[in-house]
């Protein structure tokens, strides 16, 4: 009992530290910025260029795409960032010499990116309700909700699991580039599914967001909760098959470096 | 049971296995700590002291569960440290030298907190905690400030505060004062006499012998991986007691002339200090002013300036030791 009140606690103040950390590294005007202006841009972009090559009336097809894919800003780039720095920090020896329970500490990071890229998604339908005519007055909340922390979490997910590579590997950066321009098109955010080649519509339901955009166009067309449901438990499921997938990397890592004594040279 | 030491070392090896080269890829391997065994009691503040690239820092990992032995074991308060890691990391600290391995963005108050966390102290443990730790590693006051404001010296009495959160019996202290200004490690350095006197057991490692010398109630001198000597501070000194020490100002010295001298039979070592445009050379003698004739003759041809001879200090009987010309 003792022990999980203490893996909860590690958790929780894992989860505040890397946020606080974060806060601290940009500054509320540039975390504000970011958080509604770069949304904004991204939306405006895709959605013009789609109305432009497909027409007006598919707006909506595109604002609820990219704005779901927002949540990948916070789940690809915000946790792989608190992961990673650890190895900038220096800190991994110091991790790796306490007692703490590894997934706790692991997971513990992700969880407020969760919170913040939900806030993302958010924003982000509002710009699309201001300025794009996006109309969710069929949307169930609920439902609508659900599906963004659903898209949160499975993004985070492949975060943790990026994160664990930035620490083999030496170009974070360019590794979460170019994930998250691959998920422009892979989720189908941009390019209905349908129209992909078969080997990339494998890989796209393989990719978390790719169930959550459809899920929300489908609730903010009036589909009910239930009628997604099956949509959003196998995001869930994908979301914790590449926490699990991160979480073996990170143990893996550990390990090599204790035998290979690389532990602050990566 | 208490076990009867708080480390005990047996045959300790590692070696580091490197690839270089891209296309014609080539193992090299080094053999870090190679065939070391020594004891530390409990409380006692036992040094590690050796030049850089000797092993300590690898030592530390091993002692510390951070990197497997090749071969040999040891045990750290009584436990293996490859088979028993976990009851051993909850009971030890440890400060690997250096401002890195904090987080800079966060206050020190803040990183103390996530360490706390991490080693299940309580949290009304840790509230008391914090000040106390900041007021003895003198940051108080200063713990709501950004680590990465801090000056190299603040950071590193942070790690030692870190390191003291979960009250452990046995700290391992890595070159604690590296790249430190004097005033700077002379505070670390009395911070550590203060953790002494709370009992608790300390290994600590350096490349200064007069650090070694000030703190350190046993020393292994430790080179290429070997102990080369293991005693008191009063041990040590007692190896070079017979020798006196001449030195010979000089403008520019060719190595073969070093040689030359190192050859001579009342010569036990010799090393060479730049002094601005001079150098000086330090040549261990027995035979102390009566030697000084020889050596002048063998250095014939070349200016030399002032000539002193004097006792040897315990820098002398590192340089002895681990000199490369001496046999231990
Ligand atoms: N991770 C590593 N991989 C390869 N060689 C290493 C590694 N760490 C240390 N070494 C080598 O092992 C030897 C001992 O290093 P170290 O233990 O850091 O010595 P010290 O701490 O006494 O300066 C040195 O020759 C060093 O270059
Ligand atoms: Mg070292």
């Amino acid at each position: 009992m003792r022990s999980v009140t203490l893996n909860i606690r590690l958790f929780f103040q894992g989860a505040l530290l890397s946020y606080v950390a974060l806060f601290r590294w940009l500054s509320p005007m540039t975390y504000l910025a970011s958080k509604v202006l770069m949304p904004l841009a991204q939306i405006l972009f895709f959605s013009f260029l789609g109305m432009y090559a497909t027409g007006q009336a598919n707006a909506s097809f595109y604002v609820i795409g990219n704005a779901i894919q927002l949540a990948a800003v916070s789940g690809i780039f915000g946790v792989t960032m608190s992961i990673g720095g650890d190895r900038w920090e220096g800190t991994l020896p110091y991790l790796f010499g306490t007692p703490a329970n590894r997934m706790a500490m692991f997971v513990g990071r992700a969880f407020f990116h969760v919170l913040d890229g939900m806030v993302g998604v958010v924003l982000a339908l509002m710009w699309g309700v201001l300025l794009l005519g996006l109309d969710l007055s069929h949307a169930n909340p609920l439902a609508l909700g659900l599906t963004i922390l659903v898209a949160t979490f499975s993004t985070s997910g492949m975060g943790l699991l990026l994160g664990c590579i930035s620490l083999i590997t030496l170009n974070v950066m360019f590794i979460n580039n170019t994930v998250y321009f691959s998920l422009l098109v892979f989720s189908g955010a941009n390019v209905p599914l349908s129209t992909l080649p078969a080997w990339m519509q494998s890989v796209a339901w393989a990719l978390p967001l790719t169930r959550s955009i459809a899920a929300a166009r489908q609730i903010i067309a009036g589909g009910s909760l239930a009628e997604v449901a099956p949509l959003l438990w196998m995001e869930v499921l994908i979301g914790a098959i590449y926490i699990l997938a991160g979480y073996f990397l990170f143990r893996w890592f550990e390990r090599q470096a204790k035998l290979r004594g690389t532990l602050d040279i990566f | 049971m208490a076990p009867l030491n708080a480390i005990e070392v047996r045959n300790l090896r590692r070696i580091y296995r490197t690839t270089i080269g891209v296309i014609r890829r080539r193992v090299k391997e080094v053999v870090a700590v190679d065939d070391i065994s020594f004891d530390v009691a409990p409380g006692e503040l036992f040094g590690l002291l050796g030049p850089n690239g000797a092993g300590k820092t690898t030592m530390v990992k091993m002692l510390t569960t951070l990197l497997i032995p090749s071969a040999g074991t040891a045990r750290v308060l009584g436990f293996d440290v490859v088979d028993q890691a976990d009851p051993i990391r909850p009971r030890i600290g440890f400060i690997f030298g250096g401002e890195r391995g904090l987080y800079w963005r966060l206050s020190a108050i803040d990183n103390l907190r996530y360490f706390a966390s991490l080693y299940h102290v309580e949290p009304e443990i840790a509230r008391k905690r914090i000040p106390y730790l900041l007021e003895l590693v003198r940051l108080d006051g200063r713990g709501q400030e950004k680590v990465e404001g801090y000056s190299r010296g603040m950071k590193q009495r942070l790690h030692v505060a870190r390191t003291l959160l979960h009250d452990p019996e046995l700290l391992f202290l890595d070159e604690p004062t590296i790249g430190l200004d004097p005033i700077g490690a002379r505070e670390l350095r009395q911070v550590i006499r203060n953790l002494q006197s709370e009992k608790k057991t300390i290994l600590l490692t350096t490349h200064y012998m007069f650090e070694a010398d000030a703190l350190c109630e046993r020393i292994a001198v430790i080179d290429h991986g070997r102990i080369v000597a293991l005693d008191t501070p009063e041990g040590l000194k007692r190896h070079v007691r017979d020798l006196s020490v001449i030195e010979l100002e000089v403008y520019g010295i060719p190595p073969e002339l070093l040689d030359v001298l190192r050859a001579l039979e009342v010569v036990e070592a010799v090393t060479v200090e730049n002094r601005d445009q001079k150098q000086a050379v330090l040549v261990q003698s027995p035979g102390g002013s009566e030697a000084v004739p020889e050596i002048l003759a063998a250095l014939s041809g070349l200016r030399v300036g002032k000539v002193i001879v004097r006792e040897p200090t315990l820098e002398d009987a590192y340089v002895r030791l681990v000199g490369g010309e001496v046999e231990p």
